[in-house]
């Protein structure tokens, strides 16, 4: 669990699960990446990024009710789970402790 | 475009396709539902923009992390699913007795045509190739350009062959043979010694010793390295000395030619006759040791009576050496042209081009070199192979058609194995198993009738063709053929049956049972094309043979005999004409070698009148006939006068017909001079044209004198009784020639005898288009049965709505009529073309009319028609309850 690393976009996308958490899949994830982030996002990097930190543990998925949308077919909801909000949680530890240590001048 | 469930849109649909090919299953609803609401989304926005979105999403998604794990196919047959496999094709198959024999006896048909068809391809590719140092054996063969007409060449003069050894190192042997009928070779009458009787011998030959060895001959008798050595000796054949000299030896006996003792021929030599794949089959090989024919004749360059062969050196540079044949012509060929100023000559000789001919390749003649001997003619062995190749596909085409056609029985087994778990693999092999088991069933059905068959076969076209039983691989490869063709023709039906869907099985929806197809209907305008083709074939050659046959010659061919042989009664022979001329029947008798058909006596020389030079004489016949010709054979004077034996002056008198009078350019050729050779000739008639080549060519210039020319004597006959008639005449050949047999045979047996290539083509052609036509009618046969079948229902409803019986039966067959005219279409110019090309081979040939296509057209309805209608008719006149009471 230590060893493992998350991606610059991984972990993006687990901010995403966490912050809309129980209501995340694929589309909604893309639409609010592609808001905040002001860029274009293909969903296929998003799938990938799901599918592999599923694999790693770090979110867990299961499947929506067979609604009138998208043809009958399922949404599949991801939830981020406790060792995923971990790293999260030590992500953003390592980050902000950086930048508090950034002098406070102006950088123009 | 909008889903009827939610109002989503639909996405290309092709993308949509290619996701759901290659995607995992379980990533695929995740996948497909956000590609889809995206899409739909965007599609309220922008439908080409939502569009190309989705396109780019779906190529983006095509990455390993999705992609389906490939299926390895392990088609996971142990040896009880195999045997299963062939217990349930068997099952299947009786169970269907009718279709199953529609579709085995159509590829037994086209396998006995394959068969047999190979089986005259494989002789015919195989002669000459049992030489042992047959890599180093060529003939030399020249191609000339001579006033814009190419011609090709095997006959050299006789010092060709020692100047070759002479001048290339790498030659380590040269062999010549002169088949010539003027100098004696061709057909003699021999007799032994001891024996006064002589018999007929055709293949009379004059030989180098050496030619013997390059033709790696057996020597039983005599010293194989000089039996020909030495001048007048001869070495036959074993089965020729079984018929002279029993089984005692013949070495040192002596054979006379024609009766003339005062030329002994001592036998030097007796050999094992030539394999019957051996382009040279001659019996009697006389010694060309210091032979000359005629005063200076061996040393002669400018005469061609000599056919080479040489023998290399191993590992010789052929391409090399034939480019220094060249040298030849200017050592050799062109001094003596010089020096006589034959320009014509040198030119002839300037334009000489040397090929060797590998000796393997010389009886399929694919130079078409014109040499006398025996040849197979290389584009009929492409003719055949093809039409055997397409009678087979119509098999196929036949087994693939109703095996898709009765695919609704199948949907039940197929979507019952589905659901319990069968692979479609598995499926595919079950229905190959099937289709390899009919097909083998097929083959040994199609061999047994290939063994019966191939007596008639040989007798037809005058071959003796045997089943290679004793080659290892024969058995072997029959089997892999057979299973081959299972698979071929399997293939398709087995993807198209295992690719139901159990559910539409479950659904009771019975899929295309009764619609027609694109590909069925195809393959069965397919098979009429081919049987339309073939038709056409088979009309054309048969009528191009009656035309041959009955087409006005310009002399008489009818009753005419032709007694050969006859110069052996030496001056005797005009007393024999004047007893022939004393019995009842017979109205005229001729003295003469030169008659108008193939394998008599030719002579060609250069005729040319008192203002025209040598050089530019015009090519053209030189016959030597007797007074009564004319009258014997029925030709037409239109100018001039006949010979007359009242008048003397004739020995010098001329005959000659239209063509060589248009030559000349003279209105009236009445008086005029010509010379030739011989001397100089007065022509005091034209003769109308008459055929004495075969129609295949031209009628070319021709002149005739009276000379004595001995060895046939034709006879007019005016009899209703022809044995009685020869009876007198061999009655009087006896008393004239004891020891002789009467040797006869009829003008018009002869003319017959010169097409027997087109005769034999077209008894191949009949034969092979009633298979197809059986084929493909029985294809259209079960097809039709079987569809009409499945309609039952439909047409039981139509009847009872009050549809009348002409109405049900115009609209079983119609649709087949349709078909069949579509392939009438397409296969009229094919078959146009394809005959066109035939008959230009013959300059005397019929008219390509609307009769035989309009004939074959409604031919091939009155077939469609013939197949269907019985099916048609019993549906249509069938109780409607019954095939509505069973629903």
């Amino acid at each position: 669990m230590k060893g493992q690393t998350l991606g610059e976009f991984e972990e993006l996308v687990l901010l995403v699960v966490a912050a809309y958490h129980n209501e995340a899949y694929g589309v909604l994830i893309h639409e609010h990446l592609e808001e905040k982030l002001a860029k274009k996002v293909n969903i296929s990097a998003i799938h990938v990024a799901l599918r592999r930190m599923e694999k790693k543990g770090l979110v867990t998925s299961k499947y929506g009710g067979i609604t009138r949308d998208r043809g009958g077919r399922r949404k599949k909801f991801y939830i981020i789970t406790s060792a995923g909000k971990k790293m999260l949680d030590h992500q953003y530890q390592v980050r902000t402790s950086f930048y508090n240590q950034i002098p406070k001048i102006s950088f123009g | 475009m909008k889903d009827r469930q939610s109002n989503t849109p639909t996405p290309p649909k092709y993308f949509l396709r290619f996701l759901r090919w290659y995607c995992r299953e379980d990533c695929i609803e995740e996948i497909e539902g956000d590609l889809l609401e995206i899409h739909s989304k965007m599609h309220a926005v922008s439908p080409s923009r939502a569009d190309s979105r989705f396109k780019w999403q779906v190529v983006k998604h095509f990455r390993p992390a999705f992609i389906k794990k490939a299926s390895i196919i392990r088609p996971h047959t142990s040896i009880a699913m195999f045997q299963n496999n062939l217990k349930i094709g068997w099952r299947s198959l009786t169970k269907q007795k009718f279709y199953a024999s529609i579709k085995i006896g159509g590829f037994a048909f086209g396998i006995t045509a394959c068969l047999l068809m190979g089986l005259f391809i494989r002789q015919e590719l195989s002669y000459d190739l049992h030489y042992k140092e047959g890599s180093q054996i060529y003939r030399v063969i020249r191609e000339t350009n001579f006033n814009n007409e190419l011609g090709k060449g095997a006959h050299f003069p006789s010092p060709f062959a020692s100047a070759l050894i002479e001048n290339f190192p790498e030659i380590d042997a040269v062999g010549r043979y002169n088949a010539t009928g003027q100098f004696g070779a061709g057909g003699n009458q021999v007799r032994s010694e001891e024996n006064a009787t002589s018999y007929h011998e055709d293949d009379i030959v004059f030989v180098d010793h050496d030619l013997l060895n390059i033709l790696e001959v057996n020597f039983i008798e005599g010293n194989p390295y000089n039996a020909l050595k030495t001048p007048n000796t001869v070495v036959i054949t074993a089965s020729k000395r079984q018929k002279y000299f029993k089984n005692e030896e013949a070495i040192g006996r002596v054979l006379f030619l024609n009766n003339d003792d005062s030329k002994p021929y001592v036998i030097s030599g007796v050999i094992d006759d030539f394999e019957p794949t051996s382009h040279f089959q001659h019996n009697f090989m006389i010694s060309l040791a210091n032979h000359d024919f005629y005063n200076g004749e061996s040393s002669n360059w400018q005469n061609d009576n000599y056919i080479t062969y040489i023998k290399v050196k191993p590992a010789t540079n052929i391409k090399a050496l034939t480019s220094k044949f060249a040298s030849l012509v200017k050592k050799y060929f062109l001094p003596p042209r010089i020096a006589s100023g034959n320009a014509e000559g040198i030119a002839w000789v300037k334009s000489f081009r040397f090929k060797l001919q590998p000796i393997k390749d010389i009886y399929l003649n694919v130079d078409r070199i014109r040499d006398g001997g025996k040849h197979g003619d290389i584009r009929y062995i492409w003719l055949f192979s093809s039409i055997s190749i397409f009678t087979l596909l119509i098999a196929c085409v036949n087994f693939i058609n109703l095996s898709t056609a009765k695919s609704a029985d199948r949907a039940r087994e197929v979507g019952l194995r589905k659901v319990v778990g069968s692979q479609k693999s598995s499926l595919i092999f079950r229905f190959l198993t099937e289709s390899i088991l009919l097909s083998t069933f097929a083959f040994i059905i199609g061999f047994m009738l290939t063994v019966l068959l191939l007596p008639y076969f040989n007798s037809m076209l005058n071959i003796e063709l045997m089943m290679p039983w004793s080659i290892w691989w024969f058995f072997p490869s029959l089997v892999c053929c057979a299973i081959l063709i299972g698979i071929i023709s399997g293939i398709y039906p087995s993807f198209y049956l295992s690719s139901f869907q159990p559910i539409q099985m479950l659904k009771g929806k019975v899929s295309n049972g009764t619609k027609n197809s694109t590909l069925r209907n195809g393959l069965v305008i397919f098979q009429f094309v081919i049987s339309i083709i073939l038709i056409i074939g088979t009309l054309t050659v048969t009528r191009q043979m009656d035309f041959i046959l009955n087409k006005k010659l310009g002399y008489n061919k009818d009753q005419v005999i032709m007694l050969q042989s006859t110069h052996t009664l030496g001056d005797r022979i005009k007393v024999f004409k004047q007893e022939l001329k004393k019995i009842p029947q017979i109205e005229a008798v001729s003295i003469t070698g030169y008659l108008p058909v193939a394998g008599t006596s030719r002579n060609n020389g250069g005729w040319y009148t008192p203002s025209m030079t040598e050089e530019d004489a015009i090519s053209g016949q030189q016959w030597a006939v007797d007074d009564e010709y004319v009258n014997t054979l029925g030709l037409t004077i239109i100018k001039g006068r006949d010979f007359s034996i009242a008048n003397p002056g004739d020995t010098k008198s001329l005959i000659i017909n239209e063509s060589l009078a248009s030559a000349l350019n003279l209105d009236d050729p009445i008086g005029h001079q010509l010379t030739n050779y011989l001397g100089t000739w007065t022509i005091v008639g034209v003769v109308k044209n008459f055929h004495f080549e075969s129609l295949k060519k031209e009628i070319r210039p021709l002149g005739i004198y009276i000379r004595p020319n001995n060895n046939t004597v034709i006879a007019k006959i005016n009899s209703s009784n022809m044995q009685e008639t020869i009876t007198a005449i061999a009655k009087i050949w006896k008393q004239f020639s004891p020891n002789q047999a009467i040797r006869y045979s009829f003008v018009d047996q002869e003319y017959a005898a010169m097409y027997t290539d087109v005769n034999r083509t077209n008894r191949i052609l009949t034969i092979f288009t009633v298979m197809a036509i059986v084929i493909a009618g029985l294809g259209l046969f079960g097809l039709s049965s079987y569809l009409i079948e499945q309609r039952g229902k439909e047409i039981s409803v139509r009847l009872v709505l009050g549809a009348s019986v002409k109405s049900i039966f115009q609209l079983l067959t119609s649709n087949y009529v349709k078909l069949v005219l579509i392939a009438f279409v397409i296969a009229t110019p094919i078959a146009w073309y394809m005959m066109t090309l035939w008959l230009q081979d013959y300059v005397y040939r019929i008219q390509l009319g609307w009769g035989i296509f309009m004939g074959t057209g409604l031919l091939s309805i009155a077939i469609a028609l013939l197949t269907i209608t019985y099916q048609s008719f019993q549906a249509a006149t069938m109780k409607p309850v019954d095939k509505l009471r069973s629903d």
